[in-house]
């Protein structure tokens, strides 16, 4: 007994071990990297020798900057339809695919496959599909809608909805499997009470599914806001934000400025906004669903 | 791993020829003393070099190559067996993709452990990253009896900033606008000479429903650069060019605006589908003939089919102002080394050996390549647009590269942005002219 209370006191060797060992790990190839990215954004710097201190020049000129205001508008063009986009079709599948009928197993996986694929090959296919002469303009053709065609990945009023749809087309299974297994969870038992006291589906969908699945709901708005924030490979597999940067994220930019331009300082700068992005909303969810769950 | 190997070679020379090295600089000194001309001096630095061949050099470096399609990289395969068959040291080729190379090109030379020898081009494109301290100082590479007859054009193209060579070219090409022979007889034309004959040639494609001009923009913008260069060779002329490129003139300028004004009397026959079609799209396309001309580089032919390639030729990009001299695009490339690089002495040697005539004709021949090479002792593949390509290039009066190679790398997504949108918009050509000239300085911040 003695011995179990002084072990509480003061941490047994290997616990704080457990404890350490990460928090260093974490500590030097995470937070110290991170707290390099920020002070290298108060710099200009070209990978070589030392950095030049120049204070906020760099956030001054990204007001400045017409790519980077694309860029932003973009993102958060992003994070609305691709965000909003993939949780609406993620739970229309799974309410859609929730019965157990006979084949369903089949189109659930279907729906899953382009998760599996790697995003590059993913990336291939939609620019075989969207070249001038692919699929989607041929089939216009086809209906006598030829009017309607465009290179979608080469105009600008085009362009970041013909990657969306291709980002799309990847996320929503993968959406859809979480509100799957969260639907899989609601007790029968309501959802019988319910229809024995006559509520008609919509009435059971707003007062019986939707507030039953709010814990998942909160994992997938998580996992949107932060997928929205780091989209970056299909968009530089398939435009690297062409044409003339119309289809410009901040992590495209980020890049291209980091490499191929080579000003890291400025770079950095933007990895600042995109990190203040993030935590703005993380926030915002936090705050409301402590206010929500007084647990 | 290979630190061992390279460490030992560091060390090698210093201990064998101490005494040697020692005596011998001091004779240098003392004739560098007695005779303080500057071509004295040339004569001493360059002895070392030779004092140290019986040093024994050897050991492994990297050599990071772009030339990524079947046949370069079979030319490069072949230059890297050459040379590791003299036992001089080892040589291993690492070769990465065209597009992936240029925008990581940076990281590789900013790295911790570079590759020792990288391809690249010559002038601006190499210049600039001298100017950071990337690169190694091969003056003494230069100085060897190897480049002896170097032209001095390609010796200014490959010297840093501060004099110092850093570049060893080994083949340069012509650019110019690429056709079918056997379609232009189908369709009743013959190559223009002036821009007006080059208007009228459009026109008679277009009414034949034949699109008069390719290109392929989407994995590669920077093809829309030659359509900038050469009208601004050809309007303003190569010294307002290498001016504009440089940062001494603007891009938001009367001079630029002409260049535009003229492009936007090709833009009704340029291929509309152009921003959506890929490299080898727009490739496939001409092969097909349903492009009729083509603004490249000598390589444009190289990748077509056997019975195909036979019937590519060009023609000079037609003459605009009579009254500009004729400037000419003739890039150069080649290969400079890493300053980080673990074995100075190897890389050197490997860099002699790619300037002889014999590795520069090995390469072009395995590569199947028609370009031109460096080494003045060197015979090309010889073909009849080889010699075609060889005259235009005498003739001109001033040779430029090509965009990032005179501009910088940093400058051609800014061109890319700038010259897509104004294809695109042509009507808003001020404010596109404006926003690249603040993109350009932007860009050369650093």
């Amino acid at each position: 007994m003695r011995h179990r209370r002084k072990g509480i006191d003061s941490l047994p060797p290997t616990v704080a071990a457990f404890i350490l060992v990460p928090f260093l790990l974490e500590a030097a190839i995470v937070f110290g990297p991170a707290i390099q990215g920020v002070l290298l954004s108060f710099t200009e710097w070209r990978g070589v020798g030392s950095p030049k201190a120049v204070g906020l020049a760099n956030f001054r000129e990204l007001a400045d900057d017409p790519i980077f205001n694309v860029a932003f508008k973009n993102t958060l063009r992003w994070l609305v339809v691709f965000g909003g986009l993939s949780g609406l079709l993620g739970l229309s599948l799974a309410l859609f695919l929730k019965a157990q009928r006979r084949g369903v197993a089949v189109y659930r996986s279907l729906i899953f496959l382009p998760v599996i694929f790697s995003l590059v090959v993913t990336a291939l296919v939609w620019r075989v599909l969207y070249a001038p002469d692919g699929l989607f303009n041929n089939a216009l053709q086809a209906a006598g809608l030829k009017s309607w065609g465009h290179i979608w990945l080469a105009e600008p009023h085009t362009v970041l909805y013909a990657l969306v749809v291709a980002s799309l087309w990847r996320s929503s299974g993968y959406i859809m499997v979480l509100f799957l297994a969260g639907l899989k969870s609601i007790d029968p038992a309501l959802t019988e009470a319910a229809r024995v006291d006559g509520a008609n589906r919509w009435q059971l969908f707003r007062s019986i599914t939707m507030p039953q699945l709010r814990g998942v709901t909160s994992v997938v708005l998580s996992v949107i806001i932060i997928d929205a924030l780091r989209s970056f490979d299909i968009v530089y597999a398939l435009t690297k934000g062409g044409p003339y940067n119309s289809s410009q994220l901040l992590s495209t930019f980020m890049f291209q400025t980091a490499f191929a331009t080579g000003r890291l300082g400025y770079a950095s700068a933007i990895a600042v906004v995109v990190f203040l992005l993030a935590v703005t909303f993380i926030v915002l969810y936090l705050v409301r669903a402590l206010r929500e769950d007084p647990r | 791993m290979n630190i061992d190997p390279t460490m030992n070679t560091e060390a090698e020379p210093e201990s064998s020829s101490h005494i040697g090295r020692r005596s011998f600089l001091l004779g240098a000194a003392a004739m560098a003393l007695l005779a303080s001309s500057p071509a004295a001096v040339l004569a001493a630095t360059k002895k070392p070099a030779k004092g140290k061949k019986p040093a024994k050099i050897s050991g492994t470096i990297a050599l990071q190559s772009n030339n990524a399609d079947d046949k370069s990289k079979k030319g490069m395969e072949a230059l890297v067996a050459a040379f590791n068959a003299k036992k001089t040291g080892t040589v291993k080729l690492n070769t990465v993709a065209g597009e992936l190379y240029r925008t990581q090109l940076t990281q590789y030379l900013t790295s911790s452990k570079p590759p020792e020898v990288l391809t690249w081009l010559a002038g601006k494109a190499a210049q600039n990253y001298a100017d950071q301290g990337l690169l190694l100082d091969i003056s003494d590479v230069w100085a060897s009896p190897e480049m002896a007859g170097y032209s001095s054009a390609l010796k200014g193209l490959s010297t840093s900033t501060d004099g110092k060579q850093i570049f060893v070219p080994i083949y340069y090409y012509w650019c110019g606008v690429y056709y079918r022979p056997s379609k232009f007889a189908e369709w009743g034309v013959k190559p223009p000479k002036t821009w007006d004959e080059y208007k009228t040639l459009c026109k008679t494609l277009l009414d034949k429903g034949v699109t008069p001009i390719g290109m392929g923009l989407s994995d590669t913008p920077w093809v829309a650069s030659f359509w900038f260069d050469y009208l601004n060779l050809r309007v303003n002329g190569a010294k307002f060019h290498r001016d504009v490129l440089s940062g001494k003139k603007s891009f938001n300028s009367p001079e630029v605006k002409a260049v535009f004004a003229k492009w936007q009397e090709m833009l009704p026959y340029m291929d509309k589908q152009a921003k959506g079609l890929a490299f080898a799209e727009a490739q496939t396309k001409f092969y097909k003939g349903e492009t009729a001309t083509y603004v490249a580089g000598n390589w444009w032919a190289l990748g077509a089919p056997k019975d195909v390639g036979d019937d590519i030729d060009f023609f000079q990009f037609p003459i605009i102002d009579p009254k500009v001299p004729v400037a000419e695009e003739a890039p150069a490339d080649g290969f400079f080394a890493s300053a980080k690089g673990s074995n100075a002495a190897l890389t050197k040697a490997f860099m002699r050996f790619l300037a002889t005539p014999a590795a520069q004709e090995l390469y072009l021949t395995t590569a199947g390549n028609s370009s031109i090479p460096a080494a003045p002792g060197a015979k090309a593949a010889v073909t009849a647009q080889n010699t075609k390509g060889k005259a235009m290039l005498e003739a001109a009066a001033d040779l430029t590269q090509f965009f990032n190679r005179d501009g910088g790398d940093e400058l051609q997504p800014t061109a890319d942005a700038a010259l897509l949108k104004f294809m695109d918009k042509p009507g808003d050509v001020d404010a596109i002219m404006a926003e690249w000239q603040a993109a350009a300085v932007s860009a050369r911040k650093a």
